[in-house]
């Protein structure tokens, strides 16, 4: 049996995707579960901070997506663990501090308009934790994404925020129980208390992660911001 | 005068053409342009990547800065990026329009490039003795960057004097005495004393005391950024003649012993001059008139390149050519595009692009990229090297020779494009003034 800590739980579409910390004797990586039949799960009852118990198989997953492993069994909750403490350890895991680190290969921009990819034969691996100067998230066309400034003071712009927790904390900020101007509102939070939230939290972490291949390229995406949402939030917009 | 309702027809073609083509980017070249109001996510026709990437295309190319804000709660239609654009404030440029003033604030002058000239530093250095005072291998910069030989200034000459003799000599050609001068704007990437550039070309040139003076960054950026400024400062009023001043001695800076060959052997020494005049569009004899401009800053690469001082009173420089390399030409052709877009202008019937040019062999594969011919692109730096603010600005008044040498209904407009450190961008384009 393996421990995993859970460390992300990410939503594109219905489906999500979970990655979590293993323990190799002093070597701390990431590793991302998958049923025997898919790359995510429909359901997933744990959440992040988790420590579970399951049974992982490794196989040879294609590039970059080195971190997967077939569950074979269903996952047992062994313990919990705070925020702060999980963040302690994603720094133990992959971290890079410039963009060129944070897969192994170089980052390229989109010709057309907005994002990033790798190709996949050269992204050494698939998820990434790093530090961030500043970050800043905003809904575009009601699509959320996120622009953030490395401590290399290089940029990424147009992020995709796949980070379930904070997807869902907008879906609700913008529910109709939320009463009026709603959007508004929810802009002006991000652009005002949030930011201080973030950026004066002290375990404020960042992990950056990869699409599948789609078009033969890997898209870079938002996987996980620290600090998740607080519910008490919602009574400050 | 255009009555309002050609105006506004004009301003709805110039949007379908921009949200089509960036449409089209995005969906395929083939794809069939969907009814305005089907939604294009619900349909599979974008997923949400595509369809953010696309607005931002579209905001690129009109010049509408927040149209993603302005489409939150509205559905993913070409019907709302069209409802969008039509009520930004921003106006979406119209390149054939025949009165653009109507669209102008301000005074509604258009500012139009009545002369230029470039002088480069008078010693020309084969790039072999470039490669031996660095210690790198001979050849190096003539095979791997193309660089046959660099112009470096002589005992005499410094940013000062090689930007007064362009001053002189386009205030000349242009027939406009000093004192006609409302500014004067400068750029160098080398020069750091003070008093500044522009301060010390005021005096040399001996311009009114009441004309303005005004030194503007940006490194390799720096024409494209003083152009955008002193055409604000004609379209606003405030101006009627400026001269721009560009002045680069990269040979006293990027030595041996303080940066490597493969940065500092790339770079060489010149000034340009640019005068700038105001007018409506009317008059004859004018010259190439300015398009409207785009800037913006490629945070990614902004490790690519970083020079700073040193505590030893050297430089630091950090420089990944490869990368850099690789997102110069990237950022350039991105431009292209963009400025393509924005002006209407196809790229096929554009006689120069006057861009930066890093070194001759990156200057082939931009051209290569952009699938234009690379005698579009004046080879300045083949024989000079990379002359830094004053590289597109070389490039430019290549551009413009080449034009003056055509009968006016010949000429072509010229795009330019450039980049600094950051990763600053900017773009632009000139079309003949009307007669």
């Amino acid at each position: 049996m393996t421990k995993l800590l859970i460390t992300e739980v990410t939503r594109m579409g219905p489906a999500f995707c979970v990655i979590g910390l293993q323990r190799d004797k002093e070597v701390i990586h990431s590793v991302r579960p998958i049923p025997s039949t898919a790359n995510s799960w429909l359901h997933f009852p744990h959440k992040r901070g988790d420590i579970l118990e399951c049974s992982l198989v490794p196989f040879s997953a294609a590039k970059p997506h080195i971190e997967d492993r077939v569950s074979t069994q269903g996952f047992r909750k062994f313990a919990e663990m705070p925020e702060a403490e999980i963040v302690n350890w994603l720094r133990k895991a992959e971290v890079s501090s410039t963009l060129s680190g944070l897969f192994g290969c170089a980052l390229r921009e989109n010709k057309n308009g907005s994002g990033h990819y790798v190709m996949p034969g050269e992204a050494q691996r698939s998820i990434c934790g790093c530090d961030t100067q500043n970050l800043r998230l905003e809904l575009c066309a009601n699509e959320l994404r996120a622009t953030l400034v490395l401590s290399s003071g290089e940029v990424l712009r147009d992020l995709p925020v796949v980070d379930h927790n904070w997807r869902g904390f907008v879906e609700q900020a913008l529910g109709p129980e939320r009463g009026a101007n709603r959007m508004n509102r929810l802009e002006r939070f991000l652009n005002s208390q949030f930011h201080y939230k973030i950026l004066s939290c002290p375990h404020h972490f960042v992990r950056l992660g990869l699409t599948r291949p789609y078009h033969d390229v890997c898209w870079l995406m938002l996987d996980t911001l620290f600090p998740l949402p607080k519910p008490e939030w919602f009574e400050e917009f | 005068m255009v009555p309002p309702s050609l105006l506004s027809l004009k301003l709805r073609e110039s949007r379908v053409r921009i949200v089509e083509e960036c449409f089209r980017r995005e969906a395929g070249a083939s794809a069939a342009m969907p009814d305005e109001t089907v939604d294009l996510i619900e349909t599979g026709i974008f997923d949400s990547m595509a369809w953010v990437s696309f607005l931002r295309g579209v905001e690129t190319a009109s010049g509408v800065s927040d149209l993603g804000s302005a489409l939150n709660e509205q559905p993913a239609t070409l019907a709302s990026v069209f409802a969008a654009l039509q009520t930004s404030c921003a106006d979406v440029s119209v390149q054939d329009d025949p009165a653009p003033e109507m669209v102008r604030p301000g005074s509604g002058k258009l500012a139009f490039i009545t002369g230029s000239s470039l002088r480069l530093g008078s010693r020309v250095i084969p790039s072999e003795e470039i490669d031996r005072a660095f210690g790198m291998p001979i050849g190096k910069l003539r095979h791997r960057a193309g660089i046959e030989s660099l112009a470096y200034a002589s005992d005499g000459e410094n940013e000062l004097a090689l930007g007064a003799k362009a001053a002189e000599e386009t205030l000349r050609a242009a027939a406009c005495g000093a004192h006609e001068l409302d500014w004067i704007i400068a750029t160098s990437e080398t020069h750091h004393n003070y008093p500044s550039l522009v301060a010390q070309l005021h005096s040399r040139l001996l311009a009114r005391e009441n004309c303005g003076a005004l030194d503007v960054g940006g490194a390799c950026l720096g024409l494209v950024n003083a152009l955008a400024v002193a055409q604000s400062l004609i379209g606003s009023g405030a101006a009627q003649n400026i001269l721009v001043v560009t002045a680069d001695v990269h040979s006293r800076t990027l030595t041996p012993g303080r940066v490597k060959g493969e940065f500092g052997g790339l770079f060489g020494d010149g000034a340009t001059a640019f005068l700038l005049r105001g007018g409506s569009g009317g008059e004859s004899n004018f010259g190439y008139r300015l398009g409207k401009f785009l800037f913006g800053c490629a945070g990614q690469y902004a490790a690519a390149i970083q020079v700073s001082d040193d505590l030893e009173g050297g430089l630091a420089v950090q420089f990944d050519g490869d990368a850099l390399s690789r997102a110069a030409i990237a950022r350039l052709e991105k431009i292209i595009r963009a400025v393509e877009l924005r002006s209407g202008i196809p790229r096929a019937s554009v006689g120069h692009f006057a861009t930066h040019q890093p070194n001759p062999r990156l200057l082939t594969l931009l051209a290569k990229q952009c699938g234009v011919s690379p005698d579009a692109f004046p080879p300045i730096c083949r024989t000079s090297g990379n002359l830094g603010s004053s590289m597109c600005a070389a490039a430019l008044h290549a551009a413009l020779q080449n034009a003056s040498r055509l009968p006016l209904a010949e000429r072509k407009p010229i795009f330019l494009a450039s980049l600094g450190p950051g990763l600053l961008f900017g773009g632009s384009w000139l079309s003949v003034g009307h007669q």
